[in-house]
């Protein structure tokens, strides 16, 4: 169970949080949606620890996150993509999820296993032994996936994966996201501007607007929401 | 004439596999840390020391002394890492700071080894039987082959870490991208330390095999090596480890088949045009196209 109590964070003058709460249970997708600069990737970047909050708390299975360095927090069982992909491009697919089980006990066996297991998740084991950099925007997207999934996370966190993918990888991006939570015992917390993919995945979704949040419920209740109308959706 | 130019080709690897090993452990520091170390030369003089005392008032022979000097000056690089580098890098201009700091350091050090040893040009009395070894018409002293079997050793075991082992691809993986690798779990602080022991372990190691295969060694020698560091690792390709063995060869064997055709000023005449004729016309070095970062 991941939860954010009160999150504030500001950039000098700009508040881009301005107390965000959120109740993450297990085995879950919270979708997350907003305008550019609503604080969607800020709240990210506090999970995860990129950034510390000003104030506030982000508790994940009782340990608080908040001031901890971003390995360790990976360690505590954080994974994150990014909107473009941070391969280790001139490492193979191999090497890339390989290095991404170093904090891992097992033998070499053992995380090739795991990492061949998530390759073919990804429909990218042809390509094992080919350097990241070879794959195009999309397949690196997925390779990103893969590689925060061979650390066995607790709760992963999703930054707009569908953007500049085609839609046939989207398709198969959304089959993935949607299996990882009751498959893989993983939390996601999927933020992006494909209502379509969010209303399909999330079961719960939050609307950000200026660093709060809007409106919050399922797809339902989301999309009926006359704000979220007004300020998101602009009609 | 053949069999001279043959002599200049082994010469010329010989040489350029120890200059492979300067370059291979600058590239370590510059490519995961962006430091210029510009202290790099001034280490391998103090290995090439450490080797000097051992054997001189312990006895302890330079074969021996390597691995040890390898070990001690990890550690060193290891510790020096958390008090230089990452105060260095809240700079705005973090890759100038390290050049001028480790100009710093680098006269620092040098001073230091003149206050310890005087100006004095100092020689290790070793040597291993029989002195010479002959193919043919090819004469070369015994310590250059078992520093061409060192060096090449050294740097199958410094790739084998690199390529195989988990931390190995880690370290290159922290080239690439550091902060994707902190993502993944993986302690960045931690093991940029760990690069910059390795390359000054390295250097450190360099230093016993040039105290063994050179005539003599004084304090003053630092900047020629770490001249010919950055020399090899242009030619190679900057941040790229094996690059720099690539481009240590290319240059040792061009100086050393240049000598035997016209002398030594030419030779180094030729050696460093050969880095900037890479710079026109490869700016990111033999193997840019793999470059690790």
């Amino acid at each position: 169970m991941l939860t954010v109590k009160n999150l504030k964070k500001s950039f000098g003058g700009l508040q881009a949080l301005k107390g965000v709460d959120i109740a993450l249970p297990d085995q879950s997708i919270l979708g997350v949606i907003g305008m550019n600069g609503s604080g969607k990737t800020t709240l990210l970047n506090c999970v995860n620890g990129i950034y510390v909050p000003d104030e506030g708390e982000i508790i994940l299975d009782g340990v608080n996150l908040v001031g901890l360095p971003v390995h360790k927090i990976a360690g505590i069982g954080v994974g994150r993509t990014f909107q473009v992909p941070r391969v280790f491009q001139h490492l193979t697919l191999l090497e890339n999820l390989d290095v991404a089980q170093v904090a891992s006990q097992a033998g070499s066996d053992e995380r090739y296993a795991l990492a061949e297991f998530w390759l073919k998740k990804v429909e990218l084991f042809r390509l094992r032994h080919n350097y990241a950099e070879e794959l195009s925007g999309g397949q690196q997207k997925l390779l990103e996936l893969a590689r925060i999934m061979v650390a066995k996370p607790r709760v992963i966190l999703l930054d707009e994966p569908f953007a500049g993918v085609n839609p046939e990888l989207a398709q198969m991006l959304i089959g993935i996201i949607r299996d990882i939570p009751k498959k893989h015992n993983c939390a996601v917390i999927l933020v992006s501007h494909d209502l379509t993919s969010i209303y399909q995945l999330s079961n719960h979704i939050i609307v950000m607007n200026e660093g709060v949040i809007l409106t919050q419920g399922d797809a339902a209740t989301v999309k009926s929401d006359p704000a979220v109308i007004e300020v998101y959706l602009g009609a | 004439m053949t069999s001279l130019i043959f002599q200049g080709v082994l010469n010329g690897l010989i040489l350029g596999s120890i200059y492979g090993l300067i370059g291979v452990g600058l590239n370590i520091i510059y490519g995961v840390l962006r430091v210029v170390n510009f202290a790099h030369g001034e280490f391998l003089v103090i290995g090439a020391y450490f080797a000097w005392v051992l054997l001189q008032y312990l006895g302890i022979n330079p074969f021996i002394a390597l691995p040890i000097s390898f070990l001690i000056f990890f550690g060193v690089g290891y510790v020096m890492y958390f008090f230089l580098v990452p105060r260095m890098s809240k700079s705005d201009d973090p890759e100038t700071s390290s050049l001028l700091l480790m100009f710093g350091v680098s006269i620092s050090l040098s001073a230091t080894l003149l206050l310890l040893f005087s100006a004095d040009a100092r020689t290790l009395n070793f040597a291993i039987e029989p002195v010479f070894f002959s193919f043919g018409n090819i004469i070369l002293p015994t310590i250059r082959l078992v520093a061409l079997l060192i060096s090449l050793l050294l740097v199958c075991v410094l790739a084998y870490f690199l390529y195989r082992t988990q931390v190995g691809k880690a370290l290159r993986a922290i080239i690439m991208n550091k902060d994707a690798v902190s993502i993944v779990g993986i302690n960045a602080e931690r093991l940029s330390g760990v690069a910059f022991g390795l390359g000054i372990g390295l250097a450190a190691a360099t230093g016993v095999i040039v105290a063994m295969v050179f005539p003599s060694f004084s304090p003053f020698m630092g900047n020629d090596y770490t001249l010919i560091g950055f020399v090899v690792i242009v030619l190679g390709g900057l941040g790229h480890p094996i690059g720099a063995l690539i481009g240590a060869l290319l240059y040792g064997v061009t100086e050393q088949v240049a000598v035997v055709y016209f002398n030594s000023s030419i030779a180094t005449i030729l050696g460093f045009s050969l880095m900037i004729a890479m710079i026109f016309i490869r700016p990111s070095g033999l193997l840019g196209q793999r470059q690790l970062h």
